[in-house]
């Protein structure tokens, strides 16, 4: 009993953030960007499945997602019409699984035979092929306009109608909590840790029975039910689904998320999902150059630190399982780090945003604020003090730095001597 | 049934235009420690993936207990029975020890390709793995990542894996490739303890281990077998004599 509640204490916790998530941030704009995060959770979580779990690198797993949109989109409609018998819109995610298996399982029996370049090229082949699908099939797709629904369709069970955007809330988080919790169960199944084998020696698994390409296309299969799901979510949450859905883009920006997050931890997703939905409904109304910053980031997380953002925390799980004081020595030489970073970026954002500033706007006023000062961008002040900014910044990193890096070496080396003792 | 665990009838594989097996006729007897021995380039190891059908053959036929498996997909031969190891280390390195162990056995246990079981709540996995692990001697580190083992724990690991599938007929390529002198005395006994109520066939450079270990011997060189007999036999052919040292010592 001691075992079961703290084996789901963690899974508690998270129903228990999710219930008073909206109560905390109650503005209509932070639900929005709650529902986002909701989505991208899973699908960022069912793209893992192929990258993290499977090896398999794919360019074009927005399919899935884009085309259980749609389709959950046009049954949205047909139910409102009247055309389509009612399916409770709580259900649709469901229907949205379907459409994505159903695709994944052809599509996925081709491209699964082998990994590594072959299975990244015909991802990125059928990505490319939808996009331009939706310019053709204009009566599924609706071309660049894309399909607008309502979600709002049919009867009121128990006087739910998803008008409002809290409701849309808890049905989002509902199905994250499931998938979430199918996903991690479905990696402690035979399937689960076969997908792993084939992932780190596919020429072994064949020799203890398996076929990688049964073990993959099952992978994949299972993905794109989870991916259709995050699309039907998606149809739901904003109403209207469009050709960017299906195609590289949003397919780039799941590989984004998970590579941000760290493929290799169950959770890594999670965290890129959340950062990535929080930047982007954050970011983007701050700076027009906010996607310019997320390709930096990503660069940065791909040189630097190549486990993500899950990477650099679970890293320093050894630490915190011997002893916490051994926190102690690091916290200096970590402030100092992670303050010379603070300060370089501040800088560098500082001229990133002036040169972005002077060739966008045309106009004579070159007047604009940084940081909230308002400054005169055809002066040299700005500039000179957001170089001085970065250029400190940068030395500081320099020498900040490497007694960061010793600092952890040394609680590791602590670690080691203590478990060899 | 057949007395024969493993047979080759007139077994050939050519490369382009060069022929590495030439007509190899093989019978391997059911729970005998069988060697097979040659130079370098005999063409040992592509025999072995023929076998195990990692490589198509081109002509000839492979029966395993009795069954036809020539040119069968490798997962579909290791269902049937027949496990292999490997001379360069072929192991799961992300993956604890247990899973390495525990990956092996899944098909042969029936769970193929279940997403409804927990691996971790399965009894019946967790005893088969306790026994090899035992077994081979990797108890105390069954949670370490294969990938960080000693190279002599990982040559273990890679027989555990060999032997997890529950197979009756075990091909070992070079078991103790790589080995100090007290590995290597380890390792067979590890051999000989494993061969109990199974079939082996051994692929081994080191002499000591195969005139130690085997109860046949045959010898490939340039992808034919010119002899085959128990070890005294073998030791005492002149063909052999002259194929390994050289015609001036035959």
């Amino acid at each position: 009993m001691a075992g079961l509640a703290r084996r789901s204490g963690i899974w508690l916790a998270a129903l228990g953030v999710v219930l008073v998530l909206p109560w905390i941030f109650s503005s209509g704009f932070a639900i929005t960007t709650l529902n986002q995060m909701g989505v991208l959770i899973i699908f960022s979580l069912a793209y893992n499945m192929l990258l993290g779990q499977g090896g398999m690198l794919s360019f074009g797993h927005a399919v899935y997602f884009g085309l259980a949109g749609y389709s959950v989109a046009h049954v949205l409609n047909g139910i409102g019409a009247g055309t389509l018998p009612y399916v409770p819109v709580s259900l649709l995610p469901l229907v949205g699984g379907l459409v994505g298996l159903l695709f994944g399982i052809p599509i996925g029996f081709v491209s699964t035979r082998r990994a590594g370049t072959v299975f990244a090229m015909i991802s990125l082949g059928f990505a490319e092929m939808m996009t331009a699908l939706t310019l053709i099939l204009v009566v599924f797709f609706n071309g660049e306009e894309g399909v607008q629904t309502d979600r709002w369709a049919g009867p009121e069970p128990f006087g739910i109608t998803y008008g409002p955007d809290v409701q849309v809330y808890y049905l989002i988080a509902a199905w994250c909590l499931l998938a979430t919790l199918a996903m991690y169960a479905l990696t402690r199944t035979p399937f689960g840790r076969m997908t792993n084998a084939v992932r780190d020696n596919p020429e072994r698994v064949q020799f203890v029975g398996y076929s990688t390409h049964r073990v993959r296309w099952l992978a994949f299969v299972l993905s794109s039910f989870f991916a259709g799901m995050a699309g039907a979510l998606h149809a739901l949450n904003v109403e209207h689904v469009g050709f960017e859905t299906v195609g590289v883009g949003q397919s780039g920006l799941v590989l984004f998320m998970v590579w941000i997050g760290g493929a290799r931890a169950f959770i890594g997703p999670i965290f890129g999902a959340v950062v990535i939905a929080f930047l982007n409904s954050n970011l983007s109304g701050i700076t027009e150059a906010w996607l310019l910053y997320l390709g930096i980031i990503f660069m940065t997380v791909v040189m630097f630190a190549q486990g993500g953002l899950s990477g650099l925390i679970l890293m320093h799980e050894p630490i915190w399982k011997t002893d916490l004081k051994l926190f102690r020595p690091m916290v200096l030489p970590y402030a100092a780090g992670i303050g010379a970073t603070i300060v370089a970026c501040l800088g560098a954002i500082g001229l990133i945003e002036l040169i972005y500033f002077m060739s966008t706007k045309s106009t004579r006023d070159t007047g604009t604020s940084l940081y909230t000062v308002p400054v005169d961008a055809a002066t040299a002040l700005p500039w000179l003090v957001c170089a001085g900014v970065a250029a400190l910044g940068a030395a500081a990193c320099r020498r900040a730095y490497r007694p960061m890096a010793a600092s952890y070496a040394d609680a590791i080396e602590t670690v080691k001597a203590g478990a060899a003792r | 049934m057949t007395a024969q665990a493993l047979e080759l009838r007139n077994l050939r594989k050519s490369f382009g235009k060069t022929e590495i097996i030439r007509g190899v006729e093989l019978a391997i007897e059911k729970g005998r420690i069988h060697a097979v021995i040659g130079p370098n380039g005999a063409g040992k190891s592509t025999l072995y993936n023929l076998i195990t059908g990692l490589h198509p053959v081109t002509s000839g036929r492979i029966l395993l207990n009795g069954a036809d498996i020539t040119d069968k997909p490798p997962y579909e031969i290791a269902r049937r029975g027949l496990s292999r190891s490997f001379q360069v280390t072929n192991i799961f390195p992300r993956m604890s020890v247990l899973e390495n162990i525990r990956c092996a056995m899944l098909w042969d246990l029936g769970y193929r390709y279940s997403f409804w079981h927990f691996v971790g709540r399965r009894r019946d996995l967790a005893e088969r793995c306790g026994e090899i692990m035992e077994q081979i001697g990797l108890a105390s580190r069954r949670d370490v990542p294969a990938g960080l083992l000693s190279y002599s724990d990982q040559r273990a690991l890679e027989i555990a894996i060999t032997l997890a599938s529950g197979a009756d007929v075990i091909l070992l390529d070079e078991p103790t490739a790589g080995m100090s002198r007290s590995e290597t005395e380890q390792a067979v006994a590890l051999i000989r303890k494993i061969s109990q109520g199974r079939t082996l066939v051994i692929v081994e450079h080191d002499m000591g281990v195969v005139f130690d270990l085997a109860e046949t011997i045959s010898v490939l060189v340039y992808g034919e077998i010119i002899a085959s007999g128990p070890p005294a036999e073998i030791r005492a052919n002149p063909a052999v004599r002259e194929a390994y040292l050289g015609p001036e010592a035959a």
